[in-house]
C-alpha cells in the first residue's frame, strides 16, 4: 500500500513539467483571451466594457460579412473536396489500376507544398495575363481576358479551387487508409451475391467509412473556419488595401481578426470576442455534424428516452 | 543512480539554451548601449537609405554600430505592436519605420512608448504637411522621413498619338482626367492608366488635395456632408462604369503595366519614379504633369500619398544614441538628402535640402527636365490634414460600401450614411 502512494506521488511529480507547461501557454492564455473580450483593450488602453463588444458583434457588417464569406466558403469547398477525395481514394483502391503509387503520390504532393508558395502560385496562373487566361485564348473558350481578381465570383473560385487542389489529397489519404482496412472478404461475399462494384461501394464502403468522414468533415471545416493564409495572401494588398479581395470577398474571420489587431486601430478585446465567435461556431457545427452522422442504434437509445 | 544522471542531463539539456539566450542579450545590451537597432522595410527604398545615414554616422562616430534590419511592412507593424502590447520592454529596437498614416494612433493607443523628440529637432525645417502628422497633444514623435507628394506621371510620345500636349494635361480636374482617359481608350484602344480597384489611394489623395479627410479637426467622422469624399466616390464609379482602368491586382503587375508600354500614365507619389525608371529604354519618353484636382471650391493640383517616418522607441536599449543618430543625419545632413536622392529617387521632407545641386539638374529621363525641383514645389502646396486614428478603418468603411454603390442597390447619400454608420461603430 505505501509502495503503491508513493510510486502514485512520483507519477505525479513527472506531470508537474508538463502540467505547468500547459498552464502558462496554454490555460493562462485562453482565461486571459476570456477577459479581454469583456474589455476595450486597445493597445495598452485598457477599460471594461462589459458585454460590449459582444452586442457590437451583431450591429458589425464587416463581422457578418467574414462570416458569411466563411460559410460560403465551408459549404461550397468541403463538401467538394471531401467527394473529390472518397472517389479519388476509392479510384486507388480498386483492384484494377496500375501505377497506384504514382498516382497516390501526385495526388498527395499538393499538401507538402508550403501555404504561401502555393497561394502565390495560383494567383500568378489565374493573373490577368497569367497562364489560365492565355490558356483560354488560345483555346477560345472566351473573347476577353477574365479579370479574376476584379469581381467577388470568380475571385472566390479562385480560392476555393486553389484550396482543392491542396487539401483533397491530404483527406484522400486518410478515406485510403481507411479503405485498406475493410476486409476484403466483404467485397468478395458481396461480388458472389452478384453485387455490382458502385453497390457495394454504397453499402459496404461508405457505411465503414463512416467514423473517418466525420473525422475530415469535423477536422476541414475547423481548419475552413480558421482559413488565413490562403485569403490574406490572394488579397493584393495584403494588409495596405482598403479591401480583402474585390467586395471583401476574402476577409474570412480570421483575416478580420488579424487586420482588427494590426490594420485597424489596434482592437485586441474586440478581436479576442471574435475569436470567441468561431469558438462558439466550431462548437456548434462539430456537434451537429456528430449528431448527423451517429449510429442508427444511438438514435433509437436517444428516443427511447425521450419517450420515457 | 543512473537514472537520475541521465534526467538531469536530459534537464540541463532543455534548460540550458534559456539562460544561454538571456546571457547574450545581455552581454550585448550591456555594451554602453553604443548599438542602435533599426527597423525598416523595402529593399530599394528605405534600407539603403538607412544604411547610407549610418555609414555616415558611424564614420563620425567608430564606437557606434548601426545595425538595420530588413522587414516586410506588415512585420514591422506586427511586432513592434505585439511587444509593446504584451508589456515587456525587451526585444524592442531603437528606431522604427512608421506609415505617416500609423503614427497618430501608435502614439495614442501606446502611450509612453514613443520618445517625445519635440526638443532635439527644429520642425521648422521640416514640410508642414509632414510635420503635422507626428504632432500628438502638443508633442512631436516623429522625424519626417519621405515625401509622398503626387504627381502625374505620363508618356509624352502615347499621349501625343491620341492628341495630347503637355499644356492639356496640365492642372486639370479629375473628371477632365476620366474624359481624356475615355478619349485615349476611343483613340487608342487601350487603357490610360492601370489600378486596383480595391484599392483605396486615390481617396487618399483626391481628399488631401482639397484639404479634406474622413474626420474634422476634433477627430469626429466628416462622411456625411464631405463634399469631396462626395465627389471622390462618383469619380471611382465613373472609372468603373466606363471601365477606364486596366485592372491590375498588386504592385507588381500594376509597375509591369507601367514598364511594359501597356498604358501611358501612372498617378501617385514621387516613390513610383524609381519604379518609372526601372525601364531604361523609356528613357526621356516620360513627364509629369501636376495631379489632378476636385471640382471642389479650393481642391489644389497637388497632393500626398503614402511616406513615412521615423520613430524612436522610449523602451529601446540605445535611446540617446539613436536620437542623436537621427539628429546628425536627417535632421541636418544636406548633403545625404541629395545622396538618396539621387540613389533611390528618395525626396526627404527636410526644406533646407530641397534646393541642392541634384534638386535643380535637369532629369534625361523625364523630358530633360528638372522633375525633383518641381515635385519639392508642389510638395510644399500639400494642404493640412488631420489624419487622425481610424483613416485605416475609415478607408476600409469607404470601399466595403462602394460595390453596392456601383451596381447601383444604394444612392450615394445612402452610401455616405452606411459608411459614416459603419465607421461610428467601429470608433465605439
Amino acid at each position: 500500500m505505501a509502495t503503491e502512494a508513493k510510486r502514485n506521488k512520483i507519477g505525479w511529480y513527472f506531470l508537474i513539467p508538463i502540467t505547468v507547461l500547459l498552464a502558462v501557454f496554454l490555460l493562462y492564455p485562453i482565461l486571459y483571451s476570456i477577459y479581454l473580450t469583456f474589455t476595450s483593450k486597445r493597445g495598452l488602453l485598457v477599460s471594461f466594457v462589459g458585454f460590449a463588444n459582444y452586442t457590437k458583434l451583431f450591429k458589425d457588417p464587416m463581422f457578418i460579412k467574414a462570416l458569411g464569406n466563411t460559410l460560403k466558403i465551408l459549404l461550397i469547398q468541403v463538401p467538394i473536396m471531401l467527394i473529390l477525395a472518397l472517389v479519388f481514394a476509392a479510384l486507388l483502391n480498386s483492384k484494377h489500376i496500375k501505377f497506384k503509387g504514382f498516382f497516390r503520390t501526385c495526388l498527395f504532393l499538393p499538401s507538402v507544398t508550403s501555404l504561401i508558395a502555393y497561394i502565390i502560385l495560383f494567383k500568378m496562373l489565374f493573373d490577368y495575363n497569367g497562364m489560365i487566361n492565355d490558356l483560354l485564348l488560345s483555346l477560345g473558350l472566351v473573347q476577353d481576358r477574365i479579370p479574376w481578381g476584379q469581381s467577388p465570383g470568380p475571385a472566390t473560385f479562385v480560392l476555393i479551387i486553389a484550396m482543392i487542389w491542396r487539401w483533397t489529397g491530404y483527406n484522400m489519404i486518410f478515406y485510403l487508409s481507411a479503405m485498406q482496412n475493410i476486409s476484403g472478404n466483404l467485397y468478395e461475399a458481396a461480388e458472389i451475391d452478384g453485387c455490382s462494384p458502385t453497390r457495394s461501394f454504397f453499402s459496404i464502403t461508405l457505411p465503414l467509412l463512416k467514423p473517418m468522414i466525420l473525422f475530415t468533415t469535423v477536422m476541414s471545416t475547423i481548419g475552413t473556419l480558421q482559413l488565413f493564409d490562403e485569403p490574406m495572401n490572394l488579397s493584393a494588398g495584403g494588409t495596405t488595401a482598403a479591401l480583402m479581395g474585390p467586395d471583401n470577398c476574402y476577409l474570412t474571420l480570421s483575416v478580420y481578426i488579424y487586420n482588427l489587431c494590426f490594420h485597424s486601430v489596434p482592437k485586441f478585446g474586440y478581436a479576442a470576442t471574435v475569436s470567441y465567435a468561431i469558438l462558439i461556431i466550431v462548437a456548434i457545427l462539430t456537434f451537429l455534424q456528430f449528431r448527423f452522422t451517429e449510429g442508427e442504434d444511438k438514435k433509437l437509445e436517444r428516443k427511447a428516452r425521450r419517450m420515457k | 543512480m543512473k537514472k537520475a544522471l541521465l534526467i538531469l542531463l536530459v534537464v540541463m539539456c532543455l534548460v540550458a539554451p534559456i539562460f544561454a539566450e538571456g546571457q547574450t542579450e545581455k552581454a550585448s545590451t550591456a555594451g554602453m548601449a553604443k548599438e542602435v537597432n533599426v527597423w525598416c522595410w523595402d529593399p530599394n527604398f528605405n534600407i539603403p537609405v538607412m544604411e547610407e545615414a549610418a555609414s555616415r554616422y558611424e564614420a563620425m562616430h567608430p564606437d557606434v554600430t548601426v545595425i538595420v534590419t530588413e522587414m516586410a511592412k506588415a512585420d514591422v507593424e506586427q511586432k513592434i505592436q505585439t511587444i509593446l502590447a504584451s508589456g515587456t520592454k525587451t526585444g524592442l529596437p531603437d528606431i522604427c519605420l512608421v506609415e505617416d498614416y500609423n503614427v497618430q494612433k501608435y502614439v495614442t493607443y501606446y502611450p509612453g512608448q514613443f520618445t517625445d523628440l519635440s526638443m532635439s529637432f527644429n520642425y521648422d525645417n521640416f514640410a508642414d504637411y509632414k510635420e503635422s502628422i507626428g504632432i500628438v497633444d502638443g508633442k512631436h514623435y516623429t522625424v519626417p522621413f519621405d515625401s509622398g507628394v503626387t504627381g502625374f506621371f505620363y508618356r509624352k510620345d502615347m499621349m501625343a498619338k491620341a492628341g495630347y500636349s503637355a499644356a492639356d494635361l496640365e492642372n486639370i480636374t479629375w473628371d477632365k482626367f476620366c474624359d481624356i482617359a475615355a478619349d485615349y481608350k476611343a483613340k487608342t484602344g487601350h487603357y490610360m492608366f492601370a489600378g486596383d480597384a480595391l484599392d483605396g489611394g486615390f481617396f487618399r489623395v483626391m481628399l488631401q488635395s482639397s484639404g479634406r479627410w474622413y474626420f474634422d479637426k476634433n477627430g469626429d467622422p466628416d462622411i456625411l456632408n464631405n463634399e469631396a469624399l462626395k465627389e471622390a466616390i462618383k469619380i471611382y464609379k465613373r472609372m468603373v462604369e466606363e471601365d477606364l482602368r486596366m485592372p491590375t491586382s498588386g504592385w507588381t503587375p500594376w509597375v509591369r503595366a507601367i514598364n511594359e508600354g501597356d498604358v501611358a500614365t501612372i498617378t501617385s507619389g514621387i516613390w513610383i519614379m524609381g519604379s518609372i525608371r526601372a525601364a531604361s529604354d523609356q528613357s526621356g519618353l516620360w513627364d509629369v504633369a501636376p495631379t489632378p484636382r476636385l471640382s471642389f471650391m479650393g481642391s489644389k493640383n497637388a497632393s500626398n500619398l503614402g511616406g513615412s517616418s521615423w520613430m524612436v522607441l522610449e523602451n529601446g536599449p540605445a535611446k540617446v544614441t539613436a536620437i542623436d543618430f537621427l539628429k546628425e543625419t536627417f535632421g541636418k545632413d544636406v548633403d545625404f538628402y541629395q545622396k538618396i536622392l539621387v540613389g533611390q529617387g528618395a525626396m526627404g521632407s527636410y526644406i533646407p535640402s530641397l534646393t541642392g545641386a541634384s534638386y535643380t539638374a535637369n532629369n534625361a529621363f523625364f523630358n530633360n527636365k528638372p522633375i525633383f525641383k518641381t515635385m519639392a514645389a508642389w510638395s510644399t502646396q500639400v494642404p493640412m490634414v488631420n489624419v487622425g486614428l481610424f483613416t485605416y478603418d475609415a478607408d476600409t468603411a469607404v470601399m466595403a460600401n462602394m460595390q453596392d454603390y456601383y451596381d447601383g442597390k444604394i444612392t450615394i447619400d445612402e452610401a455616405l450614411k452606411k459608411i459614416d454608420a459603419q465607421l461610428r461603430n467601429v470608433m465605439l
